[in-house]
């Protein structure tokens, strides 16, 4: 069975339907590609999975069981972890004591928690600055630090939000190989990006939102020649 | 009948005088995205501004505005330069607790110099009032209410049709953007700020011929202050006039028909509601 | 966090102990008591303004609450002050519940102005429901019932056994405050303190984090309400429920410095001792100096007194 399922999920904002009718499914293992034009609704997508918005109607289901009213937090604890467009590390606490945090959620015992996000830290490759503040890593820094905020819950479904968004293609190339990394050691990958290169290269399977609704759903080189998904692209007008 | 239009009007009168109150805090608010907690100080200098005018020089109240009103302009805006500034970057609540912490600064230098002796204004043409359709209205409300309506168009006027409040309105939606369009972001806080002080040392004026003078008048202002900003939507004028006579009317009416001692609690529970329901309130700009 | 290990705080609870002993002046000893329950609220609204970031400007309503359950339980059924108090703290922790999912709800800014909000009912609704609270006339203790150790009555006509009471409170307050710091709910308090949304993605419940801090901060006010309607024995609304305590709370924690246990005993040292020395003397304005230091602490020392030496002394070694 799919891992995570999404049907027919609707979000309305007063008059703005944000996101309309959405659905599709996600394989256990794969990396799927979430993609569209500003404004498309793919953050509010993440919102929704993970309890920070409700569904207007709609469902949501992780391995068939319905995450629809569940606040962030259980979402969490059943298995899905997030990072944001734009990062939002602990500032002030360590870079430790940022993945130590989302430890604890599996680790209660403080001990047993700081060595799961050490080994975690490492993983993402940040072995080398666990003691400064947060604040004082760089942008690339700190967009793996949230990977490694996130993978510290051990999710079974992990939703990145642009996480190459404001990098210099080198940092692009080893944070796609990053995210390859941890969807080869099993873990299942929704990425939203707008950086076509990488997501159309990593991406098992690619799914094309515009105003809400999807347009696309297959494989990145069919989609890249879907005529819909040019037109959006290259012709969209504000409705 | 009669009572309920003596209660309405009443409601009305003190309701615009909050409301000036209440423009002087959104604007800040607008701009600054902050909530100046010394805000009720002001209001309370601009009282004590007229009643030393009026017993040491026997300047009338009313006309004592014309003084106070520049003076706490740029008393507002060196405030707002010298010490405000730089508190900002840090924070929200920084700025609160700074601006707290100068509200108590303020309240308490006023108590040690001018004593918590309650003071009056007497108005010799203000002893009885008018009775207009037999309607009781004190004649100094009924002067401030008229001041207060002037100063207001006047404000409206100023934000809509002038070069700096047109500036001033979209550095309040959109500071970014009107920076990209040359909007000197932080000449416009600076004026903004004096602007707030300004309207809060009027208002003072204005009403300290209807109430009593204390030092530390300001907490219960800045508590009805804040009611009323929500309620209108934090950055709104058009929000703080309509919440200053709605809390102005709530009270009137609930002193008549609810009770006289919970008066004050309707205003505060409408403030908790709106917080938690619409907390855009009716035309707030401000994000929640 | 302690200068060298348990040394310094058995040093400093020694000196404390003993302090009657030397200062027998009264004054200076009201002074101390003052100080004491200063430093008791300073430590309870420590716990959510310093550590979970959540600035409550109605901490107040707990204080009245504590006091006014401790008076009434003694005056109308006669249960000894010393339970009441307990009780005060347990009264004031329960109504953190329904206060806490109503101003929760909210961030920031709009949180705090909330709680003003609310204390200011509270605050109203005693003022007015004269049945309970005997209204703005308030209520008093004329006197205390005998109690002491076996054999030995205590002497509630001094203000030593008070100042014991207080210190003890205070030790209490201390010893929570550190308990929290080292548990795993006082680090996720630090993290809802940075940026609450990142709390909850990581899967921190952080209505949960912020209700049961609440309840903990309420019951150490409560049962400084408490404290205040036994040592004093008169309160009103007036009294315990203004706006005026709720920020002087904020300003001895700001002061003194955020999350730390030993902030509140600084700050209350300092700004306690300089009110009460100014109000001696000049008897109205006293709290010039919290204003004064308060805009000092958040624009040069936002870490507070005791924040800012503990980075000094660390930056030494």
């Amino acid at each position: 069975m799919p891992l995570l399922e999404v049907a027919e999920l609707t979000r309305d904002f007063g008059g703005l339907r944000a996101v309309a009718g959405l659905s599709f499914a996600v394989e256990p293992g794969e990396i799927l590609g979430l993609i569209g034009p500003n404004g498309a609704g793919k953050t509010t997508v993440f919102n929704l999975i993970t309890g920070f918005l409700r569904p207007t109607t709609g469902r949501i289901l992780l391995e068939g069981v319905s995450l629809v009213g569940l606040r962030p937090h259980a979402v969490t604890r059943r298995g899905v972890a997030r990072t944001f467009q734009i990062v939002k590390p602990f500032p002030r606490l360590s870079v430790r004591e940022n993945a130590t945090l989302a430890a604890f959620l599996r680790h209660p015992a403080r001990p047993a928690a700081e060595a799961a996000a050490q080994r975690v830290l490492a993983e993402v490759g940040l072995g080398a600055k666990l003691e400064g503040p947060a604040s004082d890593l760089t942008l690339a820094e700190q967009k793996r630090l949230e990977m490694a905020r996130a993978l510290a819950t051990r999710p079974k479904l992990l939703l990145l939000d642009e996480p190459m968004g404001g990098l210099t293609p080198r940092e692009v190339e080893d944070a796609s190989a990053l995210v390859q990394r941890i969807s080869a050691a099993g873990l299942t990958i929704i990425l939203v990006e707008h950086v076509m290169k990488a997501i159309m290269r990593i991406s098992n399977r690619v799914v094309v939102i515009h105003h809400g609704e999807k347009i696309a759903d297959g494989p990145p080189d069919q989609v890249v020649r879907d005529p819909a998904v040019i037109a959006a692209y290259l012709g969209a007008r504000p409705a | 009948m009669e009572t309920f239009v003596q209660s309405v009007v009443s409601g009305v009168l003190t309701g615009s005088l909050y409301a000036m109150i209440g423009v002087g805090l959104t604007i800040v608010f607008g701009v600054m995205r902050i909530i100046n907690l010394a805000h009720g100080e002001m209001v309370m200098l601009g009282m004590y501004g007229a009643f030393w005018g009026h017993v040491l020089w026997n300047v009338d109240p009313f006309v004592s505005v014309l003084l106070s009103v520049p003076l706490m302009f740029l008393g507002g805006m060196l405030v707002y330069r010298f010490l405000l500034r730089k508190i900002i970057p840090g924070g929200e609540l920084n700025t609160l607790l700074y601006t707290a912490g100068l509200s108590l600064l303020i309240a308490n230098l006023a108590l040690f110099v001018w004593t918590g002796d309650y003071r009056t204004i007497k108005l010799r043409y203000a002893l009885t009032p008018l009775r207009p359709f037999g309607i009781a209205v004190p004649i100094p409300l009924a002067i401030a209410f008229g001041l207060a309506i002037l100063i207001t168009a006047a404000l409206y006027l100023f934000l809509s049709r002038t070069d700096v409040g047109r500036a001033i309105r979209a550095t309040s939606q959109n500071p970014e953007a009107a920076a990209l369009m040359g909007v000197n972001v932080d000449r416009i806080a600076t004026v903004t700020f004096g602007l707030g002080t300004a309207l809060a040392g009027a208002a003072g004026a204005l009403l300290a011929p209807s109430l009593y003078l204390y030092p530390t008048v300001g907490e219960i202002l800045i508590a009805k202050c804040f009611v009323i900003v929500v309620l209108g939507g934090l950055g709104s004028v058009m929000g703080a006039i309509a919440g200053g006579v709605l809390l102005g009317l709530v009270e009137s009416l609930g002193a008549v028909y609810v009770s006289v001692a919970y008066k004050d609690t309707i205003g505060f529970v409408m403030f908790l509601l709106v917080l938690l329901l619409r907390p855009s309130g009716l035309f707030g700009v401000g994000k929640s | 966090m302690t200068l060298a290990a348990p040394i310094a705080p058995v040093l400093a609870v020694l000196a404390l102990l003993a302090l009657p002993l030397v200062a027998t002046n009264q004054f200076y000893l009201h002074l101390a008591i003052t100080v004491l329950m200063w430093t008791l609220l300073g430590a309870a609204w420590n716990l959510l303004g310093g550590f979970a970031g959540q600035v409550s400007f109605g901490h107040a309503a707990f204080f009245g609450i504590g006091a006014y359950t401790t008076m009434i339980l003694y005056l109308k059924l006669g249960l000894a002050p010393w339970y009441g108090m307990a009780l005060g703290g347990l009264v004031g922790a329960l109504a953190a519940l329904p206060i806490g999912l109503i101003c929760f709800r909210l961030r920031g800014p709009y949180f705090s102005l909330s709680t003003l909000a609310v204390a200011e009912i509270v605050r109203l609704v005693a003022l007015n429901w004269e049945e309970l609270t005997n209204g703005p006339v308030g209520l008093l203790i004329t006197t205390l019932p005998p109690v002491g150790l076996p054999g030995r009555p205590l002497n509630w006509e001094s203000k030593v056994p008070f100042y014991y009471l207080g210190a003890g409170l205070v030790v209490g307050a201390m010893v929570a405050t550190d308990r929290l710091a080292r548990s795993r709910l006082g680090a996720y308090l630090l993290a809802i303190r940075e940026d609450e949304d990142a709390a909850e993605s990581i899967g921190i419940d952080t209505v949960r984090a912020k209700v049961v801090t609440l309840a903990l901060s309420a019951f150490f006010t409560g049962l400084g309400g408490g404290f205040y309607g036994v040592y004093f024995r008169y309160v009103d609304p007036d009294a315990v429920f203004p706006i005026a305590l709720s920020v002087e709370m904020v300003f001895i924690a700001v002061v003194g410095g955020l999350a730390t246990v030993g902030g509140p005993v600084i700050g209350a040292v300092f700004l306690v001792t300089l009110g009460e020395l100014f109000r001696e003397r000049f008897l109205v304005g006293h709290l010039i100096f919290y204003g004064l230091f308060m805009m000092l602490a958040i624009r040069y020392l936002p870490e507070g007194i005791w924040g800012g030496a503990r980075r000094a002394l660390a930056a030494r070694r």
